[in-house]
């Protein structure tokens, strides 16, 4: 009886750990303040918004993607994704980003972009009526 | 306003009938048939209030907000009715409405059965009382009025006719950055409107429409069965906590069983019909993502399948008493179902944030803490009851199990799908506490537990019940080991596979493949209705094969084809031949010819500019074959002057914005567009069109000025040289409609030939893969769904008896 649950527990413990280690070498937290990500070494995933007025770029020979991402204090990073630009790119509200930043841009290997299911704007009153 | 009184009446309802059902319990005499009736009336209620969603969707009514905002007149009658759960609120109402349905069976299903409708389906209502809850008048009910919270509508939405309404000017509003206008609809207008006796309904005239992303015959199928799968979650639940109830533990197994393998079945269906319409219409080429919608519904569904084998043990083990694992039943049941609220919650509540794809906006306060709440209740529920009951639980049921037998080894099967579970599941949650995994975190921690399940899975059925002699044992797995040994020796020799934990898989799949069709052989000749599980298994490990294979050994490039030119991609030659409108123009489809052997088959991957949010759509196309698919996605299309391969980059400006280029700044002013142009334009000569750009680089100002020259059909493209700096300006596309322009820039002395020729060089860019055998994952699918109906069917016949 008693060998059943040691063998039982001992497996328990043998996953549990394997499921922690692992998960320890494959998390990648958020971060939504760009001035840590900037300084940051580690993989993480940036959020923010796309700068519109700061054009993107697609360099399609080397199949490369970029554009400035800013986060709500304003700090502006530039983005370089190794790929094509995602299908609701200009449309986004926001969009999360995963790579290192190093030598003066954030590398990024995956892009998420955020449309609202409800596409919302912010209109402003006329001013004359 | 109906429909609004219909639910709430229905609410009304449905907590009646739980206190009836619950006094019947108790032994009250006159309470059954009130109980049955209020049910019935709570039925009837929800399929009203469906029926009116239905028909204020099918009739246009944009008074209502729902119906404003996820459809529109120009749908075809298909998408149309698939707007009634395309948001929230809707897909609440579904899954109220099926469960209502599925309530209507289980009360005939029961009431058939001894005692136990009334311990059932007070659970039961319980929990469709809950998500009447959801969507009652005071939460989220679809049939909000639209000016019940401000809402903006844009103009185009708005009865032209109404345009001059002198009161209405107070209400306009515009987007500095769209340019659009729109009308603030809020209850002073209302009342404003019902002043001057204007409906509503007459006054917008238009919806927003569905995402063009759900617009596809997926959207009509996978949503539906999805709700069916969780609407099912819910009666093994309320049968464990029957059986609990009246402390007998017995009947309620062979009672649920038909239930707990039909709603397996139908959720796992409709968890693979989400993963084919991303990989046949969404174009990233795959079919599952780890995305957390996708996986909280995969975690109740390996509970679920869990927890029909310990189901069965239990079933096998009972001519002297309730049987084996009857505590695990029990909590099996019940946690299939709280899985199914916390994959609610986890989707729904906003708290996954930026981690989906699916995420939806932010829902509220409210409706966050009702979902906590419902998900709260019903865990402390279920494992209150059980813990109620745990002393008689563990005085009368523990037992011991022999090492070489079926029992243990169908435990330590659901053991391991379990263990699936918890790894998806945390991986899932982890964006909760601002963390989010890899895939490489699922799929390197499902792998060697896939492998478990595959050996366990043909194991299980060459052990015997209680105990196997060793010898036997032997005897019976030779020829399954030996075809398996083979098998995977073929496949990885002709395959090149390499991987040890792959082939190691390829083993365990076959070994449950060869055990499986060993024994179906077998019973082929007797009572075909026991097939079930055999046909299931072997599902699931062709299901596993094809995943191995398409998983590991897909290939994919980029190519540019220029049109009429051929390249050879993987041994097939492609050659894009054009584009054609499609769907009355609103989409293209551009034609590729993959000519392989002499055989020519003709691939239609389609782009086209959504104008629900003004963004490039892309859909692929996929020439499907058993062996392998061929998949292609376009990325891109663009007419040039040269040679198709754009040696530089792209860059897209807005008139009066600028960027940055390698250290100088780009302005772009304006379009410069001669005053005869629109002549020109009309009677098909040839005109030209100029953008205007100021560069700004190293402290001086310069003038560019690249222009395209248009005649008729054919444009080609005036660079304007920057010899400061080596490069040279083109116009790839304007659009004058929005002011944008497209410029390539590329450096000046690398040759761009052909400045003088008429004939402009399409280019399609495609991604092309090869996904080997990944044929076998859908028709691993299909049989498992195969399997489980007869299954199903088969226990549904014992649950009689």
């Amino acid at each position: 009886m008693k060998n059943k649950y040691m063998f039982g527990g001992f497996i328990i413990v043998v996953f549990l750990g394997v499921m922690i280690y692992l998960f320890t070498q494959t998390n990648v937290s958020y971060e939504s303040s760009l001035v840590k990500v900037m300084q940051s070494e580690k993989t993480v995933k940036a959020t923010g918004s796309w700068v519109k007025e700061r054009n993107y770029e697609i360099n399609k020979e080397k199949n490369l993607f970029s554009f400035y991402l800013k986060d709500d204090q304003g700090n502006m990073m530039k983005v370089i994704y190794h790929g094509t630009i995602p299908n609701n790119f200009e449309s986004s509200t926001s969009v999360v980003v995963t790579g290192k930043y190093h030598d003066g841009a954030f590398h990024a290997t995956d892009i998420l972009t955020k449309c609202p299911s409800k596409y919302q704007e912010q209109p402003v009153q006329n001013a004359n009526s | 306003m109906i429909g609004n009184i219909a639910l709430t009446l229905a609410l009304l309802t449905g907590v009646f009938s739980i206190v009836m059902y619950f006094l019947t319990f108790r032994g009250y005499q006159n309470t059954l048939s009130l109980a049955r009736i209020s049910f019935h009336a709570t039925a009837i209620l929800v399929l009203a209030a469906s029926a009116l969603l239905l028909h204020a969707i099918l009739t246009h009514q944009y008074q209502y907000k729902y119906v404003y905002n996820y459809s529109s007149s120009d749908l075809p009658i298909g998408l149309l009715i698939s707007t009634f759960y395309a948001g929230q609120e809707g897909s609440f109402m579904l899954w109220i409405l099926f469960t209502a349905i599925i309530g209507l069976i289980l009360l005939d299903y029961t009431s058939k059965r001894g005692d136990l409708e009334p311990r059932v389906m007070m659970v039961f209502g319980l929990a469709l009382t809950f998500l009447l809850v959801m969507v009652n008048p005071l939460l989220k009910s679809p049939f909000t009025y639209i000016w019940t919270t401000p809402d903006f509508i844009d103009l185009k939405n708005i009865n032209p006719a109404y345009y001059s309404l002198s009161a209405l000017q107070q209400f306009m509003f515009s987007d500095p950055q769209s340019n659009k206008q729109f009308i603030q609809m809020n209850s002073e207008l209302h009342g404003i409107l019902a002043a001057s006796n204007i409906s509503v309904n007459d006054f917008i005239i238009q919806g927003k429409g569905l995402n063009p992303l759900l617009q596809n015959f997926w959207m009509q199928i996978h949503p539906p069965v999805l709700f069916v799968g969780f609407a099912m979650s819910a009666v093994p639940f309320s049968f464990a906590l029957a059986a609990l109830l009246k402390n007998d533990y017995k009947d309620w197994v062979k009672q649920a069983l038909p239930w707990v393998l039909s709603g397996t079945m139908v959720l796992g269906l409709a968890i693979m019909l989400g993963g084919y319409w991303a990989y046949g219409v969404l174009g990233w080429g795959g079919y599952w993502g780890w995305d957390p919608v996708e996986n909280s519904s995969l975690v109740p569904w390996l509970v679920g399948a869990a927890s029909i084998h310990t189901l069965l043990v239990q079933r096998k083990t009972q001519e002297k008493g309730a049987g084996r694992f009857v505590k695990t039943n029990l909590i099996l049941s019940i946690l299939t179902f709280v899985l199914v609220l916390y994959s609610t919650f986890l989707t729904r509540s906003g708290i996954l944030g930026d981690a989906s794809v699916h995420s939806f906006v932010d829902p509220g306060m409210t409706v966050y803490l009702f979902l906590v709440m419902f998900l709260l209740l019903f865990t402390l529920l279920g494992i209150g009851m059980v813990i109620y009951r745990w002393k008689y639980l563990t005085d009368n049921f523990t037992y011991e199990e022999n090492l070489l037998s079926r029992e243990l080894a169908l435990f330590t099967g659901a053991v391991a799908l379990l263990a699936s579970a918890i790894i998806v599941i945390v991986g899932t949650s982890a964006p909760i506490f601002g963390q989010t995994v890899e895939i490489k975190f699922y799929n390197e921690l499902n792998l060697p537990i896939a492998i478990i399940i595959g050996l366990l899975n043909g194991g299980s059925l060459l052990l015997k019940w209680k105990m196997t002699d060793k010898k036997d044992l032997w005897k019976q797995s030779r020829f399954s080991l030996l075809a398996s040994l083979v098998f995977t020796v073929l496949v990885a020799l002709l395959g090149g596979v390499s991987e040890i934990m792959l082939i190691v898989l390829l083993f365990s799949s076959a070994f449950a493949l060869f055990v499986n069709a060993e024994i179906m052989l077998k019973i082929l000749k007797g009572r075909k209705s026991f097939l079930g599980a055999y046909v299931a298994h072997i599902g699931i490990a062709v299901f596993l094969i094809g995943v191995v294979a398409s998983g590991g050994y897909s290939d994919h490039k980029q190519v540019d084809l220029v049109k009429g030119e051929k390249q050879n991609v993987f041994g097939y030659d492609l050659s894009f031949t054009g584009y054609e409108p499609i769907d009355n123009g609103k989409k293209y489809a551009f034609n590729v010819e993959i000519t392989k052997n002499g055989s020519t088959k003709i691939a239609k991957p389609v782009m086209f500019i959504a104008e629900f949010n003004n963004s490039l759509m892309r859909e692929p196309d996929i020439l499907a074959g058993f062996t392998k698919d061929f998949y292609v996605a376009p990325v891109g299309y663009s007419e040039g002057d040269d040679d198709g391969h754009t040696h530089g980059s792209t860059i897209s400006l807005k008139k009066g914005s600028s960027t940055d280029y390698n250290g100088i700044t780009i302005t772009f002013e304006s379009f410069e567009m001669p005053k005869d142009a629109m002549t020109s334009m009309s009677s098909g000569g040839e005109f030209k069109i100029g953008a205007l750009l100021k560069v700004l680089a190293d402290g001086k100002e310069y003038t560019i000025k690249p222009s395209l020259v248009i005649q008729g059909d054919g444009r080609k493209s005036e660079s304007a040289e920057f010899k400061q700096k080596n490069l040279r300006f083109d116009i790839v596309n304007m659009n004058a409609g929005n002011g944008t322009v497209d410029i390539e820039i590329s450096n000046l002395d690398e040759n761009s030939q052909s400045q003088i020729t008429n004939v402009k060089k399409e280019v399609l860019t495609v991604e092309a893969s090869i996904k080997p055998f990944i044929s076998l994952v859908w028709i691993g699918v299909v049989l498992m769904v195969i399997g489980f109906m007869i299954s199903a069917y088969r226990r549904s016949k014992e649950s009689l008896v």
